[in-house]
């Protein structure tokens, strides 16, 4: 909202009051201002929720009060709209309070004062770290060609403020998260994923590591790839979410809002794909994404749910069924099936999908929520239903459909895809709308 | 009494007894071996020398508001929906504030519009029809 409203002011001289809730607010005016847009918008915070409330209560809402101001809620407005600028709202060109520059070494210190001072910095996961000495560090840096100094990234904060970081500060984060050298280059091309996603909602990322470096730094991506008994994922997981905060400046209530959070982001869901037990015809993750066989790739993607199958397969009900019934709930925007090789065996030998995309082809056909179920999804609705009304198929034909009337919600099969996994041990699954990126090539970092 | 706790009674930090300057070392050296010249003990062996993890973060450079109404009184006042929730059900917010400007603010003329796209993206053409249109206000909202 600050940059639309900074766009009018700026561009149009406009004056612009923006109103929103308490999480807006409040990065608006502090971290946003200060360090992506500069312009020191007047906001009125205004109460929360709004969305779904009976006009009575936003009347209420209306004759309240501002919680920035305090003042009565649309007096704050005319106030912002007429009261003079003061000295700093009128401020141009570079900020006159510059922070220092981050000394490279902290003062010397005892190991457990060293560890408080992490923890009270917000750098930690509020594990004990291992203190990055200048020993660890060098000896971290030889898992890549890269010098120190070299600059990873330039805009690295949250919604992209001017965070550059080196090579030596990655390195550092990789010593604290109990990385071994040979991590650095997974660790290294995570780190220039930042800004990782963040929101009010409980979102989460989840990595997923392919090619020949997962052998080589001995990921696991068989028996119990997604739990939390192997070095490698462990590691690499909590190296991501100490990148989040340090590197990126993740702090809750500050740069994030996550009202509820979520528990899968606590190790970042960091594991590798089995591509060694796919079965002929369906490739690996980062060759569907246009990737060499033989190239390194680490995979973020996004999303919200993890659904477990549960049990294993049931021979009276194809897994496609039960992957069908338990889509239904997800919002259509994306999907990711997480399956045992046991499960893809099935899937392509006996049920005849010879390919992830002939899988992702039959649940989009297949999978079915009704219009209002689908719409009701805040998700979905406040990406597609504008986009919807500008024409946007299939979801301008859903607008007006009857409530009751069913869709179907992953219109796009590509929308759809698979990571294969597992111990063969049980053959059980996971439904997710986890959404990938393009994948990252690790080899540009060793 | 060793020097360490003789400082400590005096209220001193003994990392001022380590002599280690917060600030002076602070170019960093471009190779992994130049990094090992620097040792990890400081002066006194109970501590250590470590890496700082922090990012500098840059402040942005300052832009001013656009100078501000002298009263709104025969204005025009844009009352923009971001429509936050994407189905367009909360420009009822602006139709109270709308209501509220016609009871308490008569002379203000105020007009309504959903801004475009989702609560992602921008809408320049919005901005630039207020503007074509003499738009002397904009009430943006509701986000959150």
């Amino acid at each position: 909202m600050s940059l639309e409203a900074g766009e009018i002011e700026r561009k149009y001289g406009i004056p612009t009051v923006a109103v929103a809730g308490r999480n807006v607010v409040t990065f608006g005016i502090n971290a946003n201002f200060k360090y992506n847009t500069g312009m020191p918008i007047r906001f009125v915070g205004f109460p929360f929720p709004f969305s779904g409330q009976p006009q009575s209560v936003i009347q209420q809402y209306i004759e309240g009060k501002d919680s920035v101001s305090g003042k009565p809620l649309m007096q704050a407005i005319v106030d912002g709209l007429t009261a003079p600028l003061t000295a700093d709202e009128k401020l141009s060109g570079t900020a006159p309070d510059a922070p220092p520059p981050e000394p490279r070494l902290l003062d010397a210190d005892t190991r457990d004062n060293l560890q408080q001072l992490f923890r009270d910095k917000g750098w930690t996961d509020y594990n004990p770290v291992i203190l990055p000495t200048p020993e660890k560090v060098a000896a971290m840096l030889k898992g890549t060609s890269h010098a120190p100094d070299e600059i990873v990234k330039s805009a690295a904060g949250t919604f992209g403020s001017r965070r550059p970081f080196t090579v030596e500060k990655v390195a550092t984060i990789a010593v604290m998260a109990g990385a071994k050298p040979e991590y650095l280059p997974v660790i290294l091309a995570l780190s220039t994923k930042v800004p990782y996603q963040d929101s009010t909602t409980s979102i989460a990322n989840m990595v997923v590591v392919s090619g020949p470096i997962r052998k080589k730094i001995g990921m696991n991506s068989g028996l119990g790839a997604l739990g939390p008994d192997n070095e490698a994922n462990a590691v690499i997981g909590r190296a991501m979410t100490l990148v989040h905060k340090v590197i990126q400046g993740y702090v809750e209530g500050v740069t994030g809002f996550a009202s509820l959070s979520n528990p899968l982001r606590y190790d970042n869901l960091c594991f590798a794909e089995d591509e060694e037990s796919l079965p002929e015809g369906w490739l690996p993750l980062h060759v569907q994404q246009g990737h060499k066989p033989t190239d390194s790739v680490v995979t973020i993607f996004t999303g919200w749910n993890f659904i477990n199958s549960t049990g294993w397969v049931e021979q009276h009900y194809a897994p496609q069924f039960l992957m069908r019934d338990y889509m239904s709930s997800l919002s259509g925007m994306s999907a990711t099936l997480i399956m045992d090789p046991t499960v893809a065996e099935l899937l392509s030998g006996v049920q005849g999908f010879k390919t992830k995309a002939d899988l992702g082809a039959w649940l989009s056909q297949n999978v079915e929520k009704t219009a209002e179920s689908y719409w009701g999804n805040s998700i979905v609705s406040s990406m597609l239903a504008p986009l919807a009304r500008q024409g946007l198929k299939p979801y301008a034909d859903w607008l007006d459909l009857p409530g009751k009337t069913f869709v179907k919600p992953f219109a796009n099969p590509n929308g759809i895809h698979a990571v294969v996994a597992g111990g063969k041990t049980a053959s059980v699954w996971f439904a997710t709308d986890f959404m990938p990126d393009r994948g990252t090539s690790i080899d540009e970092w060793t | 009494m060793d020097r360490r706790k003789m400082l400590a009674l005096l209220g001193v930090s003994p990392v001022l007894a380590a002599g280690t300057p917060s600030f002076a070392r602070t170019a960093p050296p471009t190779t992994p071996d130049a990094i090992r010249g620097a040792a990890s003990c400081g002066t006194d062996k109970n501590t250590v020398t470590v890496l700082n993890p922090a990012i500098a973060t840059r402040l942005a450079e300052r832009v001013p508001l656009a100078p501000r109404l002298s009263s709104l009184d025969g204005k025009t006042i844009y009352l923009v929906d971001f429509d936050w929730g994407g189905m367009g059900q909360n420009d009822s917010i602006q139709q109270q504030m709308q209501a509220w400007f016609t009871k308490h603010m008569p002379t203000v003329k105020t007009i309504i519009k959903i801004k475009g796209g989702n609560f992602v993206t921008d809408d320049p053409a919005l901005w630039k029809e207020i503007a074509a249109n003499h738009g002397d206000g904009v009430i943006i909202g509701v986000a959150g």
